[in-house]
């Protein structure tokens, strides 16, 4: 695959790391609240996209 | 430059997220609601399973959601029992769908940010489309190999263990498609595919009676959208990340 680190970004490793870990946390909670939280108002509001997303759904 | 990094991420969520509500209008979300109107019959040999979508009733909002409407609310599940639920702050179901969007774009942006960086590559506006296809592979394509998109009144398994198993799925994807693409050992390459093989040999927890009262061709077209949908939110995701990666962590 055609990845190269030629992205030009000048994080110093621990700041990126920091940055990585916060973003893939961050993220995961909001997916998780749309797409999985069992709770049912969440599922109301974002049921359209849970079933077109392929999120298991119901 | 954390903050620089995240709020790029999060950007090209939100524009994202914003594409694929305009994308699910067209096809994915008439789908939906033309199967919502065969849930409630009994379907041969299968009760039917869950009540679900009440109908936002925030009188509040009334006017302003209806400015927001451009389908005709066919709320399939009007008059069927339930106690708790309802969209969020009494919204238009457009409304929900559309902050459930952006929430979902954003999530997906962050995820796919945080593994560029962590992996000392993130997209670029050349890499961009690649790893678009590849978030699209781990977290769509592959789960619906076991899981399909599926239709409100459809019939499946335990909710806890298909969440569960596209989980495990989703994880074991990224991980195996990270393999094979970023390492160069054959080695690596090949426990990327094991991986990517290990959750289907497993097998997807499956319902034991495939009844259903929704029409099958209905399902088909619904798992054909959902996919193209989602590969081409994933493609925008990737690119745009891509770009506004480019453009504001290079300068800085």
């Amino acid at each position: 695959m055609a990845v190269t680190n030629a992205s030009g970004v000048s994080l110093s490793l621990n700041d990126r790391m920091i940055a990585g870990f916060l973003s893939l946390c961050i993220g995961a909670f909001l997916v998780f609240g749309a797409g999985l939280a069992n709770s049912a108002v969440l599922h109301d509001t974002a049921h359209d996209v849970r079933h077109s997303f392929g999120f298991p759904c119901h | 430059m954390i903050v620089k990094t995240l709020l790029a991420a999060i950007c090209a969520g939100l524009i994202a997220g914003l594409f694929m509500t305009a994308a699910q209008e067209l096809r994915v979300v008439p789908l939906i609601l033309h199967a919502e109107t065969y849930e409630g019959e009994p379907a041969p040999g299968a009760p039917a399973a869950h009540e679900h979508s009440a109908r936002g009733s925030g009188a509040l909002f009334a006017t302003f959601a209806a400015a927001l409407q451009p389908v005709t609310p066919a709320y399939a599940h009007d008059g069927e029992a339930h106690a708790e639920g309802g969209i969020m702050f009494g919204m238009s179901r457009f409304s929900g769908t559309l902050i459930a969007n952006l929430v979902t774009g954003a999530g997906f942006g962050l995820l796919l940010g945080g593994i560029g960086i962590l992996t000392g590559s993130p997209p670029t506006l050349r890499t961009g489309l690649t790893w678009g296809a590849l978030g699209w592979l781990s977290v769509h394509m592959l789960p619906a190999l076991g899981l399909p998109p599926e239709l409100p009144g459809f019939p499946a398994a335990d909710l806890g263990d298909r969440q569960t198993w596209w989980l495990a799925t989703t994880a074991l994807s990224a991980l195996g498609l990270g393999l094979i693409a970023l390492r160069r050992e054959i080695v690596a390459k090949g426990a990327g595919f094991v991986l990517l093989a290990l959750p289907h040999i497993y097998g997807a927890p499956q319902p034991g009676d495939i009844a259903s009262p929704v029409p099958a061709v209905l399902g088909a077209e619904f798992a054909v959208a959902a996919l193209a949908t989602t590969l081409a939110f994933w493609l925008v995701l990737g690119t745009v990340s891509g770009a506004l990666n480019d453009r504001f962590l290079k300068a800085a």
